[in-house]
């Protein structure tokens, strides 16, 4: 575990909360202030952390994945499609409609993943080139079919957009939960709670079990394993398709966890920041948490400075230009790249197709 | 080799096969003969986004249809898809032989003019292109709204309803000058009401025009964020992005005021908290322009202002009181013969 990364996220996230609750305390109550940050944070790093996560199989395994927001895409669209065809036209109640929908949202990735492992694996085909036609063909999928199964007047909705079955419930932990101020915090819905929870497995898969060590040794090293007796083709496949699994998940926080409605480019290059997130996090588990966790720090407190800019110095006002805010995280991205604070290492095959 | 290269060029023909299936319009043969005097042709270029938006691009094409039906005009819409096609966009129509083009939004304006200079018997209806003094281009009207004036009777609304003392507004990004007069008005006719309201105005600034309305995740977020903090009428505008804030206040139960159209009908999931909507009356202010293209009456240059006002209460009829009705209807009175002024410019100060 890289201590030092990990402190130095950990930092930054609690300065970004620290400021908010320096410029607005006086107007709302600082643990008000710290959970509703803590909310927003939360929320808005659930998709980047499960696309990071995403990344990190695929690259481990020394497969490069630009191609996530294209898999968070499509999902999103075939998961909503499929909760409101159940809903909507079979007649099935909501819970049940979502959760079919969620699988079928983790299906499409794992579709997808599997494209592009065929791709690079198989056809060791370039794979950034493998990642833009995932991305390209979700576009114009996700678009397409949008129009035709929702818009369309001979459509099987009728051209009107149906009601949606609504968005996940809240889990609430029992006790926690019900505390006055910062119950807020234990009350989450499934999927944010599951990217905390892959997180964890990950970690656990990647460094201490046997699936592990040798994803890890076909990322570094493919021919030392290949003549270990590893496949290193079918490691490979199996890495990228549960990559695509995982993004698939990250694709039904849009629809069926966020907002219970679909908008062509709805991901809006949230893919591309949790490539961002697995980098700044040196291709681990918990460092690309953390810094997804940055990354929604600094949306929260964007949304938090206009939320108090009456609250805000004069001399401090340039900060209310949203850009300064929202270029945060990426100013500390290329901080990290540097190697100020160690060195940021990929995975020494990544990208590398295997030719035997 | 062979392989690999076999690979790539299958996707790429399955890709662009899928990308080049466009909409289909409603087939009609006559779109060639759009050059004689006779055929009136109208065509619609969205902004960014679909024409099935629920909002913007939507109403104004609902105008457009208006026109089909009672006009007999024929009518084509292009969804623009990136907005460096602007100009390509109204060149397909203008090439077509259209009498009439309507470009859908701000970001449009200068593209529209470019093409009013280029194609002089082409009448342009620029929706939400204030045409600036000095810039009118003769064949080119652009379809204003009050926007500040609709903002206004929101925020006083929203002020009169609130039981916390703090209202919200999430809006798209303050450099399309309507947006920045929705959420300005908002805050005027709030302190109008009550000086001393907490009024949270956030705009969506850090990301490109190609993404500030179309980002629902975004604004159901920052909703959240305010009712948080005991914001208790959340004011939602911004395409996508203030549908979120809407469908925010639903999963809390926090009242919501919509924009543009009517969002009771546009958005079914928040007609149980929302308020009204400030709307612009895009349908009729379209139709009406081009009914008078067709009648030869177009003005010639200039701005034309349609009409700006609230949406019904709906569910709220029986929750919003007498007296507060009766404000809102002394202050739109007000707001439309003068005697009342927003003290909103028309554009964000740099």
């Amino acid at each position: 575990m890289d201590w030092r990364r990990l402190g130095f996220i950990g930092l930054i996230i609690v300065i970004l909360i620290g400021a908010v609750v320096l410029v607005g305390g006086a107007k709302v109550s600082p643990p008000v202030i710290v959970v509703s940050m803590l909310a927003t944070t939360i929320a808005v790093a659930t998709p980047l952390t499960l696309g990071a996560l995403c990344g990190i199989y695929c690259e481990r395994a020394g497969v490069v994945n630009i191609g996530i927001e294209g898999m968070m895409l499509a999902s999103a669209f075939f998961g909503w499609f499929a909760a409101i065809y159940l809903n909507t036209i079979l007649g099935v109640t909501p819970l049940p409609s979502l959760l079919a929908g969620v699988l079928a949202a983790v299906l499409t990735g794992g579709l997808l993943g599997l494209l592009h492992a065929v791709l690079s694996v198989t056809y060791k085909v370039d794979q950034i080139i493998g990642g833009t036609v995932i991305n390209i063909l979700a576009i114009g999928i996700s678009g397409f079919l949008n129009r035709q199964l929702f818009f369309e007047r001979g459509s099987i909705f009728g051209g009107e957009v149906p009601h949606a079955p609504g968005v996940l419930p809240r889990l609430r932990i029992p006790l926690l939960a019900d505390l006055p101020v910062v119950g807020r915090i234990f009350e989450q819905q499934p999927i944010a709670v599951a990217a905390i929870v892959l997180v964890l497995l990950t970690h656990f898969i990647l460094f201490y079990t046997r699936w592990g060590l040798r994803t890890r040794a076909v990322g570094e090293h493919p021919r030392a394993a290949d003549t270990v007796g590893i496949n290193v083709s079918r490691v490979r496949y199996a890495n990228v398709i549960i990559g695509g699994l995982i993004a698939g998940l990250g694709g039904a926080y849009f629809t069926l966890e966020s907002v219970p409605s679909f908008e062509p480019l709805m991901t809006n290059g949230r893919g591309f920041i949790a490539l961002a997130a697995m980098i700044f996090g040196n291709w681990s588990p918990f460092g690309a948490w953390a810094a997804a966790l940055v990354f929604g720090a600094a949306q929260a407190l964007q949304i938090n400075l206009q939320f108090f800019r009456e609250q805000i110095p004069p001399q401090w006002a340039f900060l209310q230009q949203a850009y300064i805010v929202g270029l945060i995280p990426y100013l500390l991205t290329m901080v990290i790249l540097t190697g100020i604070i160690g060195r940021t290492t990929p995975p020494a095959a990544d990208g590398v197709p295997y030719e035997k | 080799m062979f392989k690999r290269f076999f690979a790539v060029t299958s996707l790429v023909m399955i890709v662009s096969l899928l990308v080049g299936c466009g909409p289909k319009q409603p087939a009609k043969a006559s779109f060639e003969d759009c050059p004689k005097p006779e055929v009136f042709c109208v065509g619609l270029v969205t902004d960014v986004g679909k024409i099935d938006d629920k909002s913007f691009n939507q109403s104004t094409w609902e105008g457009v249809v208006q026109a089909e039906k009672e006009l007999g005009a024929l009518v084509k819409y292009i969804e623009t898809t990136d907005s460096k096609d602007y100009d390509k966009n109204i060149a397909q129509f203008a090439d077509a032989g259209f009498d009439v083009i309507v470009t859908v939004g701000f970001a449009l304006g200068e593209a529209t003019q470019a093409a009013g200079k280029k194609y002089p018997n082409v009448k342009f209806i620029g929706v939400d292109q204030f045409q600036a003094p000095g810039t009118e281009v003769p064949n080119v009207v652009g379809l204003v709204f009050p926007e500040d004036q609709s903002g206004f009777l929101a925020g006083a609304l929203a002020a009169m309803m609130s039981k916390t003392g703090k209202i919200g507004a999430v809006l798209g990004t303050d450099a399309v000058p309507p947006v920045w007069r929705f959420g300005e008005g908002y805050r005027a006719g709030a302190k109008y009401i009550n000086p001393n309201i907490e009024v949270n105005v956030v705009y969506h600034n850090d990301v490109g025009f190609d993404k500030t309305f179309t980002d629902p995740e975004w604004g159901k977020t920052t909703a959240l964020s305010m009712i948080d903090k005991g914001v208790d009428v959340v004011f939602g505008a911004g395409g996508k992005t203030g549908n979120g804030a809407l469908l925010g206040c639903a999963e809390r139960g926090v009242m919501a005021i919509g924009v543009d159209t009517d969002q009771y009908y546009t958005v079914p999931e928040a007609q149980k908290v929302l308020l009204t909507s400030a709307m612009k009356l895009l349908t009729p202010g379209t139709f009406e322009l081009i009914k008078m293209a067709k009648e030869g009456k177009f003005p010639q240059g200039g701005n034309y202002v349609g009409a700006a006002g609230l949406a019904p209460y709906h569910e709220f009829e029986d929750d919003v009181p007498p007296e507060v009705k009766a404000k809102i209807q002394e202050i739109d009175k007000a707001l439309k013969d003068g005697t009342l002024q927003t003290g909103v410019p028309p554009a964000k100060p740099e």
